[in-house]
């Protein structure tokens, strides 16, 4: 019987095949982030739009992950309603992209995509607390890697600087930009 | 002298005329006093008459009962939905089965497939045209949705929801409101052709009308026609007295007369449209065209046809003479008097009338049902909009409620309960025990199903909202939650002592907790303590943690009630509601994630305007890793604790989580239990509060896994969130283990609680893991 100090055996004792995955993940999410956008994104200069949402939470996270997507798979069902309520949020018309966004969580109450896209409407509500809760609640049970993730950290980290937590906000902008180059765990 | 005669004649004459002229213009200045008080009392009665009937007329703002419907129901590819639930699902908004599906609201079942006539529908958020699509359904899902006719493939599509309940206005009147414009104009042209033919010239009250049906009459020797206009027949039902006494037949008249004056043909017509009487279902007296279209042929007005609008104008001479489901014999007879009358005016060619009078009545079977199976739900309906509404906006505003039930679950809970505790009772438990359940989405705090009484249908007392009752060691699960939070001290794994104690009380007085079967079990892991629910293990860890410290986690999780601080509370001392249950366990469930529950959407305006919308919201709780750890235990509960046996009810294996809760002398007995969707509590006991001979799993328990067995579910989620992780441990000794090692067994734990020690058989595995990553990477990994 051996003493351990447990973080040891943590690292160690997960799925081999889980690790193996990942790290080969990891590997070439590096790589492809080196390649494909040689600068940092945090120094990225991101066209500025009127909407936040789109120059603080989707542009950058579209930058950060380089296409990378990890998305479950995703019931045509949902998409219709995802593809309908993005169509109703770009008209302004945030209680119906919200009202569509609950029907297709009824269907899929576990998808990350959704939950955050209900996050990001209530972005553009003002609802800063909701959007806080929706985007971490899609972290957790979400990718915890990719785009989704960036978008869920940025949005949380929009979300922290209105409602006046700046430390926390910038810590969530780290983790944004991180969202590539971290090893998630516990999945 | 016969000058004399005569002038005494004249004279006479003379002296006898002023006695009658005297009597003349007695009787003449008595009939010009007599006209006096009449007109200087007509005027004012026909100003009196003139205010009457123009407040009734325009600040006739019908009371329109609110409407209240389920959930809407999708189909998509990939729903759990057996055949068997869809067809509950549409029993229950009214669709009927038919072998022809040709118009909306019919269904025909032929295997595996469905194909549905979807009616036309303001949902909360659209509008939805009627459609005809057919599902596939296999193996308990919808495997496919395809457009009708066309067969083209549908991502989505949806069943308007069952309307679950009215809320009437204290006059107890149905209608449902209907414009000129948007009336069939054979109903327009036929109800005057059968009513009242001069509608359109006379000032109000029709003489020639009057002499027509005095001289029918007369014919026929008894009261074949009445010569009342549509006028006064709107008058009579405004105000509602029947006698037939000569001053009510004036006072129709002029006001009448005085209707006519103040407004035009078409708003009378509007009015006498909406608020004739055509019939009587139970308590509610149905009104207007638009109600008595969706009362007697359970479709909107537009949608009748001319055989169908004949039949409603016959009506109106008597609903419940010729009511078409009492009386069809006569009911047609009066419809094919109306369609000759229909002939006889041109509106319908001789053939048409001819063709329209050989069909059938088209009325369908029985009335809509007006859902008394849903009153325990509709009560907490009410309770969430009292917050917002006062309760005579939802008598009389016409208000379109969206909850929501999900009929077939209500269904199911229902028979679960009923069915439930008549089983309990063969098994020699009283006949007097009562329960109560609630189901509720896991993710959306949505109340799908509420029974608050064994019996269906029974409104009263409601036990899942307002009985108060002990919870037992239902509350034990977030003693085990306090501990996990302070995962520097403790884990799944660590050890408590099962041992007799006793304490001295607020009161003053010791209280010995014993386990159930009065047998203690030394030292024993939180998750046996947990699983197999010891009460002497679980005080000391509750007095490890503090009472206060209890207190405050159950009002973060949604409980308002006032709790007492004493140490029985380790035990499930405090009194709750199953509501008030659902609310903590659906947080749990959530894996932190706490949503209120919710039993309305949106609310809609008479005219399908939004008014309110109730949107989801979600507060995450602190120390969610510990949440999740507590998932897996209560799954365990299920696999091997107290509640062992609900796998054989529910007829199969896969991680349910549950926990069962008795209260002394068992008096209450509780199961809260979820899936990866539904999270369910069921209360049994008696309403009196006297032992009931019931325990956690002997009853409550029962009747939870007779819905759940019922009800198509999917897993409990056990992903563990970031900060918390699977590690392989030894049953017994609860060190750390590899995986293929004797009792090795996997348990989630928070970063920091995992254990220190570890077995031989795992030190053996690292050695050899150490290699594997040499030869992946032909180093040594760090």
């Amino acid at each position: 019987m051996k003493n351990h100090s447990g973080k040891n055996c943590l690292a160690r004792r997960k799925n081999r095949l889980v690790l193996a995955m990942r790290a080969v993940n990891t590997l070439l999410t590096i790589a492809l982030v080196a390649f494909l956008s040689a600068c940092a994104t945090s120094t990225t200069t991101v066209p500025s739009t009127d909407r936040e949402v789109d120059s603080r939470v989707r542009e950058p996270a579209k930058e950060d992950s380089a296409g990378v997507q990890v998305f479950p798979l995703q019931n045509p069902a949902v998409k219709e309603l995802l593809a309908d309520a993005g169509t109703a949020e770009s008209a302004g018309d945030f209680g119906q992209a919200a009202t569509l966004l609950e029907r297709a969580l009824r269907i899929q109450p576990r998808d990350p995509e959704i939950l955050q896209s209900l996050a990001e409407v209530q972005l553009q509500m003002k609802d800063y607390e909701q959007a806080l809760n929706f985007a971490t609640r899609s972290y957790d049970i979400g990718p915890r890697v990719g785009e989704i993730c960036s978008r869920n950290w940025r949005t949380i980290s929009v979300s922290r600087e209105h409602l006046g937590h700046h430390t926390e906000s910038v810590k969530a902008e780290q983790k944004a930009t991180a969202c590539m180059n971290t090893k998630p765990r516990g999945l | 002298m016969t000058k004399r005669k005569k002038k005494t004649a004249a004279k006479r004459k003379k002296a006898a005329k002023p006695v009658t002229r005297r009597w003349a213009g007695k009787i003449w200045r008595f009939g010009l006093l007599l006209f006096g008080v009449f007109l200087g009392l007509l005027v004012p009665w026909v100003i009196y008459l003139n205010y009457q009937v123009t407040t009734e007329f325009e600040g006739r703002k019908w009371d329109l009962p609110s409407h209240v419907f389920a959930r809407a129901l999708d189909l998509y590819p990939g729903a759990l939905l057996p055949v068997g639930d869809l067809e509950m699902e549409l029993k229950a908004a009214g669709y009927r089965s038919s072998d022809q599906v040709s118009r909306p609201g019919q269904y025909r079942v032929s295997g595996s497939n469905v194909e549905i006539f979807r009616r036309s529908f303001r949902f909360h958020d659209v509008d939805e045209k009627a459609s005809r699509f057919r599902v596939r359904v296999s193996g308990g899902k919808v495997a496919g949705v395809t457009a009708l006719p066309g067969g083209q493939a549908l991502d989505l599509a949806r069943i308007e929801p069952a309307e679950i309940a009215a809320i009437y206005p204290l006059q107890k009147e149905d209608r449902s409101l209907v414009k000129v414009a948007d009336v069939p104009p054979l109903l327009i042209t036929g109800l005057q052709a059968v009513e009242d033919r001069n509608f359109k010239h006379h000032p109000g009250i029709d003489l020639r009308g009057i002499l027509r049906a005095a001289l029918a009459n007369l014919k026929a020797g008894r009261a074949v026609q009445g010569g009342s206009t549509l006028t006064q027949q709107l008058v009579k039902n405004y105000f509602l007295t029947h006698d037939r006494t000569v001053a009510r037949k004036f006072n129709e008249a002029i006001m009448a007369l005085l209707l006519e004056a103040h407004y035009d043909k078409s708003q009378i017509l509007e009015a006498y449209i909406n608020e004739v009487f055509l019939g009587q279902q139970g308590a509610y007296a149905v009104h207007g065209f638009g109600q008595g279209s969706l009362y007697y042929f359970d479709q909107p007005l537009q949608r009748l046809e001319p055989n169908q609008v004949a039949l409603l104008i016959g009506l109106v001479k008597g609903a419940s003479y010729y009511n078409p489901r009492r009386h069809p014999e006569r009911a047609l007879a009066r419809r094919n008097q109306v369609l000759a009358a229909f002939a006889e005016t041109g509106l319908l060619s001789k053939a048409e009338a001819e063709r329209e009078a050989s069909r059938g009545l088209g009325v369908t079977e029985k009335p809509r049902s007006r859902g008394t199976r849903y009153h325990a739900f509709v009560d907490l309906v009410r309770r969430q909009l009292a917050q917002i509404y006062r309760e005579d906006d939802l008598k009389t505003e016409g208000l379109r409620i969206f909850t929501t039930l999900a009929p077939s679950v209500q269904e199911k809970a229902q028979a679960a309960a009923t069915r439930g505790l008549l089983q309990l009772e063969k098994r020699g438990m009283p006949a007097t025990l009562q329960t109560a359940m609630v189901v509720a989405d896991v993710s959306t705090g949505e109340v799908q199903a509420l029974v608050g009484d064994r019996y269906p249908g029974r409104a009263g007392f409601n036990r899942a909202i307002h009985a108060r009752r002990q919870i037992g060691s239902v509350i034990k699960p977030l003693v085990y939650l306090l501990a996990l939070e302070h995962s520097e001290r403790y884990s799944l794994v660590s050890r408590i002592e099962d041992e007799p104690l006793t304490l001295k009380q607020p009161n003053g007085s010791n209280w010995s907790p014993a386990n159930y079967g009065g047998k203690s079990h030394g030292e024993v892991s939180l998750l046996e303590a947990l699983t197999r629910s010891y009460n002497q293990a679980t005080v000391r860890l509750g007095l490890q943690l503090g009472v206060n410290n209890l207190i405050n986690r159950i009002q973060q999780l949604g409980v308002v009630a006032e709790i007492d601080a004493v140490p029985s509370i380790f035990l499930g001392a405090v009194e709750l509601t199953p509501l008030e249950v659902t609310q903590i366990y659906q947080s749990i469930a959530a894996g932190g994630y706490s949503v209120p529950l919710r039993s309305v959407i949106a609310v809609q305006t008479a005219n399908g305007d939004e008014l309110v919308r109730y949107p989801l919201r979600m507060m995450p709780q602190p120390h969610r890793e510990a949440i999740s750890v507590l998932n897996y235990a209560l799954t365990q509960v299920v696999e091997q604790g107290t509640a062992s046996a609900l796998p054989g009810l529910l007829g199969k294996a896969g991680s349910v989580a549950g926990k069962t809760g008795t209260t002394n002398d068992r008096r209450d007995s509780w199961f809260v239990g979820y899936t990866r969707n539904h999270v369910a509590v069921t209360w049994v006991g008696k309403d009196d509060n006297s032992p009931a001979g019931v325990t956690g799993s002997n009853a409550a328990m029962q009747l939870w896994g007779g819905l759940f067995r019922q009800l198509p579910y999917e897993p409990v989620d056990l992903r563990m969130p970031d900060g918390a992780y699977w590690l392989w441990v030894d049953s017994q000794s609860g060190y750390l283990t590899g995986k293929g090692c004797d009792r090795a067994i996997q348990i989630p734990f928070i970063d920091g609680s995992e254990p220190k020690q570890s077995t031989a058989c795992f030190a053996a595995q690292e050695e050899d893991e150490e290699s594997f990553w040499k030869k992946l990477f032909g180093k040594k990994k760090k």
